[in-house]
């Protein structure tokens, strides 16, 4: 890879209500990647995707996204927050709130919708396949429309990086697969980094795999190392739990990666 | 009945309660969606701290209730935002301290003590001609800022978070909408009084959340069974010969009662 890393992480740790949630953390992601973070729960998977969009200040180590402070950049990122963070009784449609997405780039006064909004707001809609769900109410919808919704509410920004928080951990297996499908579709616009706990929809379609749980362990591949496994503890319990596919295990290195 | 819209009072009293509807269906609605019914009950218990401040300094109660609410509103806002308090702790001091305040303020006042249980239980009936247009003007104030700044509005109150990622300016909105609900509670306590100005700041909106899909529908929907409830409120009030807040407020409850009633009966599909 050429060019200065999308985002890189150096030296991060975090430290919430006097426990340490992150230590040392080294960790870059190149234009083009689709990376996936694993870990067990509590492993600091969210908080180090908080720490990126600068939602969290981390206590020692700094952060750099596309080549700027996270407060400076995180509007080109597209984020994907763990499912329900948000309250879906508020009234609102699909559409309106895929729209929303784009207020980060209306500097206006006061803030107005063009075409060109609407226009992209439709195509993350077509692109998520929820088109005819946009005059529906957010409430109204099933659990997997409703995470396509949210994917396209990041996606309508035509964010450079698309961070997204456990992005399956709601749906159902297929629907999952279905979802790795979609975002499979999506990196050739822009570069994908993940979290989950949930090895079993993970597949040959990540570029790069790292294993998190308070401390990281990468390897810059797509595979997962035995030195990763043993420094992440807990991971591997998970791992086998969710029946990994084992194109991803070492020992068939390099024969289905993508 | 037709002669008694001869009286100004009256229609003093019928205008009030339109005006008070329009506030609190607008504003309303965001307390709704957003879930901030306790931090507007605490708001409009420290408002009662300003009025014992307006009289105690000589001032018209109102005003000087407006000035200490918004303040009030600001200060809990900011200390929500930058110590990362329980706001639900703060809510319940200011609740308290405001009404301690208002007391004590009205006690140390020489002379005559005024009618305080007008300013708990609301008198919509004796609001005067001046009071009108403070009231229209603050109405304006409100619908105006809320059509400037809807998009930001929305997008604070219905993710935070993501409106933070987005760069939009989260602390200046939310202590905007504080300030938004602060005026709203000052100008229903002439119409209901502190004590009751909960419920016409929650039932309309959420009467109205079951009919309508969209922010802008709800308020809409909210502003006119405000103005259907103050309206039929005074009336059978002036009927009856009972005190016009309450009356107000228990039609409000008693249709609400209803509508969820009838929800439990037959289910949206």
């Amino acid at each position: 890879m050429s060019g200065d890393p999308v985002i890189d992480v150096r030296g991060v740790s975090v430290t919430l209500g006097g426990r340490p949630v992150l230590e040392d953390v080294d960790f870059r992601v190149e234009k083009g990647d689709f990376y996936a973070v694993i870990g067990p729960n509590g492993g600091g998977k969210s908080t180090l995707l908080k720490v990126i969009l600068g939602l969290i200040r981390p206590s020692a180590g700094t952060v750099r996204v596309l080549g700027g402070t996270p407060v400076e950049r995180r509007h080109l990122l597209g984020y994907v927050p763990q499912y329900r963070t948000f309250d879906f009784s508020y009234p609102v449609t699909v559409g309106e709130m895929v729209l929303s997405g784009r207020l980060g780039h209306i500097r206006n006064f006061p803030r107005r919708y063009g075409q060109e909004d609407r226009d992209a707001a439709d195509r993350a809609m077509a692109t998520m396949g929820i088109g005819d769900l946009a005059g529906q109410e957010i409430g109204a919808l099933s659990g997997g429309q409703q995470q396509r919704a949210i994917i396209a509410r990041a996606l309508v920004g035509d964010p450079e990086v698309l961070i997204l928080d456990e992005p399956t951990v709601y749906v159902d297996a297929p629907t999952g697969e279905h979802f790795l499908d979609l975002l499979v579709g999506l990196r050739e616009r822009m570069t994908v980094l993940l979290v989950t706990h949930d090895v079993g929809v993970l597949s040959s379609r990540v570029t790069k795999i790292a294993c998190l749980n308070r401390r990281i362990f990468t390897h810059d591949t797509a595979e997962i190392t035995g030195d990763m496994l043993k420094g992440a503890y807990g991971c591997p319990v998970d791992l086998i739990a969710h029946g990994l596919p084992h194109r991803v295990l070492g020992e068939h290195e390099g024969e289905e990666r993508p | 009945m037709i002669s008694v819209f001869a009286y100004e009072f009256f229609r003093n009293a019928l205008v009030a309660g339109l005006l008070a509807s329009v506030a609190c269906g607008v504003i309303g609605t965001y307390v709704v969606v957003r879930k901030m019914v306790s931090l507007s009950g605490g708001v409009s218990h420290a408002a009662f701290g300003g009025i014992g401040l307006g009289y105690y300094l000589g001032l018209d109660p109102i005003l000087s209730a407006t000035v200490f609410t918004v303040a009030v509103a600001l200060g809990m806002g900011e200390l929500s935002l930058r110590q990362r308090q329980n706001l639900d702790t703060i809510i319940g001091a200011v609740w308290a301290a405001g009404m301690a305040l208002g007391i004590l303020f009205v006690y140390l006042t020489p002379g005559f003590a005024p009618d305080l249980f007008g300013y708990l239980f609301g008198n919509i009936l004796l609001v005067p001609r001046e009071d009108l247009v403070l009231m229209g003007a603050l109405v304006a104030v409100i619908l105006l800022v809320v059509a400037l700044f809807f998009r930001d509005l929305f997008a604070v109150t219905f993710d935070e978070e993501y409106a933070r990622v987005m760069n939009l300016p989260v602390e200046r909105i939310s202590l905007l909408l504080l300030v938004l609900v602060a005026l709203t509670v000052v100008m229903l306590i002439q119409v209901v009084g502190i004590i009751l100005v909960i419920a016409l700041l929650t039932i309309p909106a959420a009467i109205a959340r079951e009919f309508s899909s969209r922010l802008g529908l709800m308020m809409a929907l909210a502003v006119a069974l405000g103005a259907v409830f103050t309206v039929s409120g005074i009336v059978l009030s002036y009927l009856l010969n009972v005190p016009s807040g309450a009356t107000i407020i228990l039609v409000a409850a008693g249709v609400y009662g209803a509508v969820m009633g009838m929800r439990t009966l037959f289910p949206r599909d």
